[in-house]
């Protein structure tokens, strides 16, 4: 019984229903918003300083994303947050009307990072409307692909771009007396990373010249070269289509990706050992860090890494497959496992516009899954994107983002959650790299130039900025290790002569077919739903996993992760003056989620006319 | 007037697809390869992220001399399909600056701002860069270009291949873009 608060329950045959006692079963409260705001507003006049916020000067050249918060500096507390994104996007209406088989090569646009996971959820959103079946090889390429797709992008969050926020230069601007600390905090996983003192670390972590910021950018191209072997070019491939991929394999292509794949054999190892040592020594400098970007492990995850033998496409069969994944798929509530099942995901799902600046739209055409699991009118097969672009009110509407829902619960997304799931749900195959025993994810890596060693992540006690990051740097070497076991399948399945990489296909000309692609992107859940009319896509939608973090308040007043993250941080950051203030901690807090847009944040010191204006860029992936 | 056959060059095209004037460059990219260009002369899109851009041009055994950068950035008191001919000249903006622009470079966002830059910061510029820059007007998506700039193109890909060919002659005017400066000027 994984829903608590939809009104679905199961008979003892597991067969869904919808609770016949209740009037309206997907109604649901709207608060008023006003009312919160308007309790700040009079907080503040007491105190003699209103402020309005100035949200525009996004400087850069595509800012998508903004955040406003108010901060009491005083008492080192945030009062007020609002996640915001800026633009529209508008790729569910490009694609309607179109030719499915455009639809992984439009839709990969929508990020310029993560655009192979686009296409290969499209591709698998129309296997499963159209009953497509890849053969083994192009779904064990797809896996590899993906797994590279990673190997690109977690460094470069790490340490491009988040890195920074705990380099030498941040952490003496901010925090000086950690400067001194980390200068005499000896680093525990030397013999790893080669670093004597955690300062050492920070200094390579400095933007633009620190080694360890340079050698990321040197991986980031090693894994973009493995990548092109199979997806023809990066970020936006050519060779995933609906039914496997369209390039042949040989074993020439493996070993060009196995040349690059075992560089990141090392650089795993050495990962984990920097974060851990760095944010061990924050966490221990200072247990307070523990409630940066603190919220409840409530995450939702798509799994990914398809396995040959059970993958079938199909929505009836979508359980036994996305159970069968090297990552789990589920959601997790609290800390706790309530489902792993695909077809559970999928109806759970809801998208709220009250908050955003879109119709809600009419109707609830699809009232039930194929498998009679009841489906919201607030679900994606039922949505509609309508744009109503109109003023911006914190009381009203004020995000072109959708507030997505999984039994009413707003939910976070990141690579995290797909290593949470798997090491908590313990479901994913045995491997020979890879163990889950339920409160951790055991990976071995084998020797290269370091010797072989076994990694051992942990579920924290504290789901934190620090720990999103340090799973982040475990999730390098569980997907490197994914994609040797998947290496390792495809060198087999070459030998034995299965070299067919795609099944073909029709696209029908009359009917509805309906599926729904189900991956993961760098930083976690991606599904799109579709629906085909006529030999025409009649309604796509997408959510990613921004879609679900930057969220806006949901209609009963939840905040959306972001929100919530960062309305639980405490303000440590050090300055004299307010004008000083930096909002270390609070872009900590935003930018352990990797946001998925070039993202602006404004925060307003409480008492000052202090608006502290900072970037929180990653990918410039796109919501609606 | 001589073809300057020692020089290395790459004429690249910077810009976003299905941006109307905006994509001039990427519009104009086939057209661009079809022309007959001698050996020295390399021509291809620039939109990939200039990170992989300087990884590229950091494996080249020989550099590239000359660069020519095809874009639309809109710019105040220019009629569309108005062509600027920009020299970089180098200098960079403040370190918070750059670490934005690889933020953003890192991330997928195309800018020729950008490109030059992070280009500049990893030194893989030759002695000229040039930036022919077409003012595309208010943007709009779309695939088809405003009958203003179709007019311009027999202009603009002259005024590209007269670079790529022989570089900045006397004649031709030209303004200087400075990277210290580029992203508070108009």
């Amino acid at each position: 019984m994984c829903f608590k608060n939809l009104p679905i329950a199961f008979d003892e045959d597991g067969n869904a229903y919808l609770k016949e006692d209740v009037a309206n079963p997907y109604e649901y409260k709207v608060v008023d918003l006003g009312v919160e705001q308007d309790k700040l507003k009079s907080l503040m006049e007491k105190n003699g300083f209103i402020r309005s916020v100035d949200y525009d000067p996004v400087t850069r050249v595509a800012g998508a994303l903004a955040f406003h918060s108010v901060v009491d500096l005083q008492e080192g507390k945030v009062l007020s947050t609002n996640s915001m994104a800026t633009l529209f996007r508008g790729y569910e209406i490009i694609l309607k009307g179109r030719d499915p088989r455009d639809a992984a090569y439009i839709s990969s646009r929508a990020c310029g990072v993560c655009g192979g996971v686009h296409a290969t959820t499209s591709a698998l959103a129309i296997e499963m409307a159209l009953g497509i079946k890849p053969p083994p090889l192009g779904i064990v390429m797809r896996n590899i692909l993906l797994a590279i797709e990673y190997l690109y992008d977690h460094p470069l969050h790490l340490f491009l771009l988040s890195g920074p926020d705990y380099s030498e230069e941040l952490v003496a601007a901010t925090n000086p007396a950690l400067i001194v600390k980390a200068g005499k905090t000896k680093a525990r996983n030397k013999a790893v990373h080669g670093y004597d003192t955690i300062l050492d670390i920070m200094k390579d972590l400095n933007p633009l010249k620190g080694k360890l910021y340079l050698e990321a950018l040197s991986m980031t191209r090693v894994a973009r070269e493995a990548y092109v072997q199979i997806g023809g070019k990066y970020p936006h491939p050519q060779s995933v289509v609906p039914g496997g991929i369209s390039v042949t394999v040989n074993i020439t292509t493996l070993n060009e990706v196995y040349s690059r794949l075992i560089k990141f054999f090392d650089y795993g190892q050495k990962t984990t050992g920097i974060w851990d040592d760095i944010f061990d020594f924050f966490l221990e400098a200072n247990p307070a860090y523990a409630q940066c970007g603190v919220r409840p492990a409530t995450m939702a995850d798509t799994g990914v890494w398809d396995r040959p033998e059970f993958y079938d496409g199909t929505f009836e069969n979508c359980d036994v497959w996305g159970n069968a994944r090297w990552s789990t798929p589920g959601i997790l509530v609290d800390g706790e496992v309530v489902t792993t099942n695909l077809s559970e995901l999928n109806a759970g799902l809801e998208e709220f516009v009250e908050h955003s600046y879109y119709e809600k739209w009419e109707g609830h055409r699809f009232k039930t899954d194929a498998k009679g699991l009841p489906l919201s009118p607030n679900h994606p097969w039922n949505k509609d994107t309508v744009p109503k672009p109109g003023k911006q009110s914190w009381k009203d509407r004020y995000s072109w983002d959708t507030c997505p829902t999984w039994d009413r619960m707003p939910m976070e997304a990141g690579a995290y959650s797909r290593m949470y799931l798997t090491a908590k749900a313990q479901k994913a195959p045995a491997s020979q790299f890879l163990e889950n025993t339920g409160h951790s994810m055991k990976i071995k890596v084998p020797k290269h130039n370091l010797p072989e060693a076994e990694l051992e992540w942990k579920i924290p006690t504290h789901w934190n900025a620090f720990e999103r990051n340090r799973a982040r740097a475990y999730c390098i070497p569980y997907s490197a290790m994914v994609a040797m076991e998947n290496w390792l399948l495809a060198q087999q399945l070459i030998r034995n002569g299965e070299t067919k990489v795609s099944t073909p296909y029709e696209i029908p000309k009359t009917g509805t077919h309906i599926g729904f692609g189900a991956w993961g992107a760098g930083r976690g859940f991606l599904t799109h739903h579709l629906i085909v009319e006529k030999g025409v896509i009649q309604n796509y939608q997408i959510i990613t996993p921004s879609t679900l973090n930057a969220a806006p308040r949901a209609p009963w007043g939840a905040p959306g992760p972001y929100e919530e993250a960062v309305l639980n941080t405490p303000i440590l950051e050090k300055f004299d003056q307010p004008e000083d203030y930096k909002g270390i901690d609070i872009l900590r807090a935003i930018r352990s989620f990797d946001p998925c847009m070039p993202c602006t944040t404004h925060i307003m010191a409480k008492d000052t006319d202090h608006v502290v204006s900072r970037e929180v860029t990653t990918c410039a992936c796109g919501i609606e | 007037m001589l073809v300057e056959l020692s020089k290395k060059t790459f004429v690249g095209t910077v810009g976003y697809h299905i941006l109307g004037n905006h994509s001039i460059g990427p519009v104009l990219l086939p057209q661009l390869k079809a022309i007959d260009f001698p050996n020295h002369i390399f021509v291809d899109e620039l939109n990939w992220g200039p990170v992989a851009v300087v990884q590229q041009f950091q494996a080249e055994a020989v550099p590239y001399q000359r660069v020519i950068l095809l874009c639309a950035i809109e710019r105040p008191d220019r009629g569309i399909g108005d062509i600027t001919v920009f020299q970089w000249k180098g200098g960079l903006p403040d370190t918070d600056q750059i670490q934005a622009c690889m933020g953003d470079a890192a991330t997928g966002v195309i800018s020729v701002e950008n490109l030059l830059v992070i280009g500049e910061y990893f030194e893989v510029w030759g002695e000229e860069v040039f930036l022919v820059d077409v003012e595309p007007g208010p943007e709009q998506a779309g695939e088809q270009l405003s009958p203003a700039m179709e007019k311009k193109i027999p202009e603009i890909l002259d005024q590209v291949t007269r670079l790529a060919l022989y570089g900045l002659d006397n004649s031709q005017e030209s303004s200087l873009l400075f990277g210290n400066t580029i992203f508070t000027d108009g």
